[in-house]
């Protein structure tokens, strides 16, 4: 504990300044008195014995000093005597440092802000046990209900009676639990009283529904009751217990301790509240809008309020799977196959049973090579991070470029600062000041500059992520991101401001250290700074030429995504993008069941189409283009399809005006009227992949078209041809294969299958689920925006409970789809200009330093009858230098850096001529102007005067 | 009679001058002998050196200082044989460590150095 | 003082023991000088390369060696040091030093604890 008594005591001194000075002069006080006594003891008189001990005692406080200096404390303190020094230095540049703070602070809040967002998006595991032993079942971020396919292919889903043998038997793994692969929003109600009769608040909250042994197997404890156990999920129907977010919790009930036992509504079905989870718990899967309320599957039908799920072989797969495998199957490569390989074995199994009867050898081959790959599920599952992961570590890498370049326009201050002290260092050094002390000095000022930089950047990237993920969020409310710093961003901050002060104090310090060890004042040293050139102006301008070429890697790097993105927007998406308005409802939430949907549709089409300035309305499931799907296999008359043929086609249903509101142009025959009723044939538009696909002759009008699903079968007659158009991710090329059916002509109840008793007809249950339209489309004249609070008034005045979950316009439907693309963009040239910014900086501080190091040589230039061009154009000559150094390097790292983001490039080459000249035109025109306003200073230089300055 | 010289100048140091090591295991030998205040350090160093080692306040207080920091010695204030307060300096047994350590290490060097003088 | 088992060499020996091994050896270049030291020191006195270099800068300044380029045993361009007539008479006084030093030294380690 030595070092403790030592660091007591130094803390001591230092608190106590006074304390010490006293002892020290009291002991110095006593050793001169004894010296005193014993000389004059030794037969000296005492005057020369008082003379002598003090001349061998010396300089009082120079020994006062030595003692202070041998203890830890003096550094500390001449630290901060540094740091005042500095502040002082700084504050009397006060342009200069306010430039150096913001383009740091600009820096490291970039950066900062950034890594706030890979922290959370890649890095952070989830607040559970043992995160690294999670493992999905295949890549589950996908969310839907999938049939057709077989177990745990394209996304990831399981029904829930194979779900249900996979927790009674985890087999190698510690367990395995399932979820909803998506969230409904539910209408919650708490009633307060046990009878059920309330005037409870209503809120509408994201629901997920979550296999009996999910919080256990996932490593979760609630904060507040108890979490779902596997007794509540039995049987469907039984089980109606509710857990509860923190976050839910925390806003929406006042953190009511008192809220475990209390009854709430789901969606009508009252539900007991048994558990709220701690804060920061979103399970397993990273949604943007997480779930804030957990109930066991076995309560799916009252949750969803669609018919049950969870018959076995009903052939609906929309669970997720994950399992806990054992800590040696982490470690250990040999037992992690053997979980592998028992979790395919039993699919495989799973898969045989299903199909039943004997197998044909080609299928038996097909099923033995399926297989369910684990995934690395300990940092959750998230759709953010593979959609944003990609452009976060580039940007990641483009903020970090910015930094660099930010630092090598202080390092150049730094210097020129250091030589223009250049004299006075010398002084100090005569004086007997070490070396170590200037340079310690040096390092102190470029320390307190990036430490003040790296707390303004905190600042700058608490404000930055904010506006990120309210980017990323697009409009929800809340989401599981946060912009407040954790431990991991403030040491990161921490890290890179240390970094950054080394970076740029370390070279003026060297500097300062040479001049300590070559430095003498009898040296000329005017010459050494006037003419002492080559050596002294190195350093920055290989900075300038290097900040020069990184300019140009960004520039180049925010062009293509500029161009990329322009693609993206430009390209055709086959139907129009102006004069449209979107709204997303729910006719389900509202309480509607399918045999009411046709009278309401009638309703809603009339009421908006009365809306002054729209031109047309209609009614569809889905958007033109979304993130979702609706699909199914066809069939069609007069064509057979090959072995294995892909005969999915997607899917929508849509009112009658709907071609004419999208803005689709029909090709071939006609599209919906409103006389494609329920009266009428049933009749289907395709579109134009899927007529040259299946009627290669310009023959598919009239064919007959049937839907391999019960409540939409048809069969459906093509009565027209639609342009193709993006349905989905606006990258996404491929042609997809489209079949449009007129909403008026699906049944409201599902057809009686041959046995069934005709009670079932009027079980709501077994009405037609495939007759609810989501989307709301209105065509207006003017900004489609105008019409957004009309649009409300007028679905409120219909059924002011009909909810109206989102309202965009087509143009923001199409940006959402491409907002990575959008923030990658928008950020790169934010970042690429601020680079430019600061090269140019860079550039015209160094010339400008030049032309005032060489001003007495110019004022002999011109003295001499050299004109103002021929001194304008040396000094531009050296910028150009520059310019063309840093153009040779730039290029070259261009062009190899920019391989990198090839994947992220659309309809363009990541070489592309055009981007790459125009970047280097900018480049060059910025440097150049920065380069001519000294060049032009220069020029002003009167002779006489700097001469006479000389 | 002219102003003693110091033989422990600091950073002046001739290069015929023994730098702080020696005058530290100096200091600690000669408070293993008996605690002291500082000028009777001084005082004894010179004296069994045969005044040979001569040291100033100047390299004295600060070696005291670093070797209390470093927790081979301590202090504390007592009354003097003529009744006045001075700082009376003792060997800790960590002092007392460092002292046997240091003069193994000396004797090793000095050593090292003779076989080379007499090479 | 270093805690390793090899000892720091202080710069007031260091000075005499290259003059001493520049007298004994005649020129060596600095390797040369430094793997002597050691050798002859049975490994006690171990120096770094910057070490004796800043010592033989120094002892240059004093003039008391002077340097010549030579060609080493394995033929390569090195730098030879040798000790001047200057340099011959520091070594006598620094020796002298040194022993009356180490003398006192070695009487005032052992004295003992009196009562």
């Amino acid at each position: 504990m030595q070092w403790l008594d030592n660091l007591t005591n130094g803390i001591r001194a230092l608190l106590q300044p006074g304390r010490v000075e006293r002892d020290l002069d009291e002991e110095l006080d006593s050793f001169l008195t004894d010296s005193i006594e014993h000389k004059v003891r030794s037969g000296m008189p005492e005057k020369a014995a008082r003379r002598e001990a003090l001349v061998e005692m010396g300089s009082r406080n120079s020994v006062k000093h030595q003692v202070w200096s041998s203890r830890w404390e003096s550094m500390l303190d001449s630290l901060l005597q540094d740091a005042r020094i500095s502040m002082r230095g700084l504050l009397r540049s006060p342009g200069y440092t306010a430039v150096a703070l913001l383009s740091l602070a600009l820096g490291i809040g970039g950066n900062t802000a950034i890594f706030t967002l890979i922290n959370q998006v890649l890095l952070r595991p989830l607040p559970v046990r043992h995160p690294e032993q999670l493992m999905a079942f295949a890549n589950s971020e996908s969310a839907g209900i999938a049939g057709g396919i077989d177990p745990g292919q394209i996304g990831g889903y399981f029904p829930w009676d194979m779900a249900k043998q996979f927790e009674a038997d985890p087999g190698p793994f510690q367990g395995i639990a399932a979820y909803g692969s998506f969230s409904d929003t539910a209408s919650l109600r708490l009633t307060g009283h046990a009878d059920g009769s309330t005037d409870g608040q209503a809120f509408l909250a994201p629901v997920n529904l979550v296999s009996g042994n999910y919080f256990s197997v996932l490593g979760a404890d609630a904060l507040l009751g108890r979490t779902i156990l596997p007794a509540d999920d039995a049987a469907p129907g039984s089980g109606a217990v509710a857990v509860l977010s923190y976050h839910f919790w925390h806003e929406s009930l006042a953190s009511d301790r008192n809220i475990i036992g209390k009854t709430m509504t789901i969606n009508g079905t009252p539900f007991e509240v048994i558990g709220v989870m701690r804060e920061g718990f979103h399970g397993i899967k990273q949604d943007i809008a997480p779930p804030d309320v957990w109930t066991p599957i076995s309560m799916q039908a009252q949750v969803l309020q669609f018919p049950s799920m969870l018959i076995p072989h009903s052939g609906l797969y929309f669970l997720h799977l994950f399992g806990r495998l054992t800590q040696s199957a982490v470690t250990n490569k040999a037992d992690f196959l053997h979980s592998q390989n028992w979790l395919d074995n039993r699919v495989r199994d799973a898969i045989r049973e299903r199909e039943g009867g004997p197998l044909s050898t080609e299928r038996q081959q097909e099923i033995g090579r399926e297989t369910v790959p684990l995934v690395p599920a300990g940092r959750g599952i998230s759709m953010i991070r593979s959609e944003y992961g990609d452009s976060l570590k580039i940007l990641m890498g483009v903020v970090a470029l910015v930094l660099l370049i930010a630092c090598a326009n202080l390092s150049n201050f730094l210097l020129a600062r250091a030589a223009r002290r250049r004299q006075e260092t010398m002084t100090r050094l005569a004086l007997g000041s070490s070396a170590m002390r200037i340079v310690r000095q040096s390092l102190v000022e470029a320390f307190l500059l990036s430490m003040s930089g790296g707390m303004l950047g905190l600042a700058v990237a608490f404000a930055a992520t904010r506006a990120l993920i309210g980017f990323v969020s697009q409009g929800d409310s809340y989401i599981a991101m946060q912009s407040v710093p954790d431990l991991k961003v403030l040491a990161f901050t921490l890290i890179t401001s240390l970094l950054a002060g080394l970076l740029f104090g370390l070279a003026p310090a060297i500097g300062a250290a040479r001049t300590g060890v070559h430095g003498s004042i009898g040296s000329n040293v005017r010459t050494a700074l006037s003419g002492g050139g080559r050596r002294v102006n190195f350093w920055p301008k290989s900075l300038v030429s290097a900040q020069v070429a990184v300019s140009l890697l960004l520039l180049v790097l925010a062009g293509l995504f500029l161009r990329t993105l322009r693609n993206l927007q430009n390209q055709d998406y086959g139907f129009e993008r102006t004069h449209l308005l979107l709204a997303q409802t729910s006719e389900r939430l509202a309480g509607y069941a399918p045999h009411q949907l046709p009278a309401l549709h009638q309703q809603l089409l009339q009421r908006l189409s009365a809306i002054p300035g729209v031109r047309s309305v209609a009614l569809a499931q889905m958007p033109p283009i979304s993130n979702g799907t609706w699909s199914s296999n066809i069939s069609l008359s007069g064509y057979t399809p090959g072995p294995n043929e892909n005969l999915g086609s997607d899917l929508n249903r849509v009112s009658g005006a709907y071609f004419e509101t999208a803005g689709i142009p029909i090709l071939a025959g006609r599209g919906f009227t409103e006389a494609d009723n329920a009266n009428n044939l049933k009749v289907a538009v395709v579109n134009e992949t899927l007529a040259r696909h299946f009627f290669p002759h310009g023959d598919a009008l009239g064919k007959m078209l049937t839907i391999d699903m019960d409540s939409v079968r048809g069969p459906w007659q093509i009565v027209g041809i639609a342009k193709d158009t993006r349905t989905g991710s606006p990258r996404d090329t491929d042609p997809v294969t489209m079949t449009y059916i007129p909403l008026a002509q699906i049944a409201p109840y599902l057809p009686v299958p041959a046995g069934s008793s005709a009670r079932a007809a009027t079980s709501g249950l077994d009405e037609n689920q495939n007759c609810y339209a989501n989307t709301l489309l209105l065509r207006t004249t003017g900004d489609p925006g105008q019409a957004i609070g009309a649009l409300r008034s007028a679905v409120a005045s219909i059924d002011p409970n009909l909810p109206l979950l989102q309202i965009t316009t087509i143009r923001e439907q199409v940006s959402n789809l491409i907002s990575h693309d959008e923030l990658v963009t928008t950020l790169s040239s934010l970042f690429s200009s601020l680079a430019l910014l600061l090269a140019a900086l860079g550039l015209y501080g160094v010339m400008s330093y030049n032309v005032a190091r060489r001003n007495s040589e110019i004022g002999i230039r011109l003295a001499l009858g050299a004109g103002t061009a021929t001194v304008v154009g040396m000094i531009l000559r050296e910028s150009l230098l520059l310019l063309g150094v840093g153009l040779a390097l730039g290029v070259p790292l261009a062009l190899l850096s920019t391989r990198l983001v090839k994947d992220q490039m659309f309809g363009l080459n990541p070489v592309d001529p055009f981007t790459f000249s125009l970047a280097v035109l900018v480049l060059a025109g910025t440097t150049l102007f920065a380069g001519w306003l000294p060049a032009r200073r220069a020029a002003k230089v009167d002779p006489m005067q700097a001469l006479r300055c000389d | 009679m002219s102003p003693k010289t110091d033989t422990f100048g600091g950073r002046q140091a001739q290069s015929s001058d023994l730098v702080q090591g020696t005058l530290e295991m100096l200091i600690l030998k000669t408070l293993e002998l008996e605690p002291m205040h500082g000028y009777g350090v001084g005082l004894r160093i010179e004296q069994i050196s045969g005044g040979v080692f001569r040291v100033n306040p100047g390299s004295l207080l600060p070696a005291l200082s670093r070797m209390e920091r470093a927790g081979n010695v301590t202090s504390a204030w007592q009354a003097t044989e003529n009744h006045r307060r001075a700082k009376y300096y003792s060997l800790t047994a960590r002092g007392r460590k460092a002292l046997c350590t240091e003069t193994e290490k000396w004797q090793l060097r000095i050593g090292a150095i003779a076989q080379i003088l007499e090479a | 003082m270093a805690d390793d088992g090899k000892s720091e060499v202080l710069q007031g020996t260091l000075d005499l023991m290259v003059l001493k091994t520049l007298y004994a050896m005649g020129p060596q270049h600095g390797f040369g000088i430094a793997r002597r030291i050691e050798q002859v020191s049975d490994g006690v006195l171990n120096l770094n390369e910057g070490t004796v270099y800043t010592a033989l800068l120094r002892l240059q300044q004093q003039g008391w060696i002077a340097s010549k380029w030579g060609t080493s045993e394995n033929n390569r361009r090195a730098r030879f040091y040798s000790i001047t007539r200057q340099g011959a008479k520091q070594l006598e006084r620094e020796t002298e030093n040194w022993e009356r030093v180490a003398g006192v030294m070695e009487r005032v380690l052992r004295l003992e604890r009196q009562g």
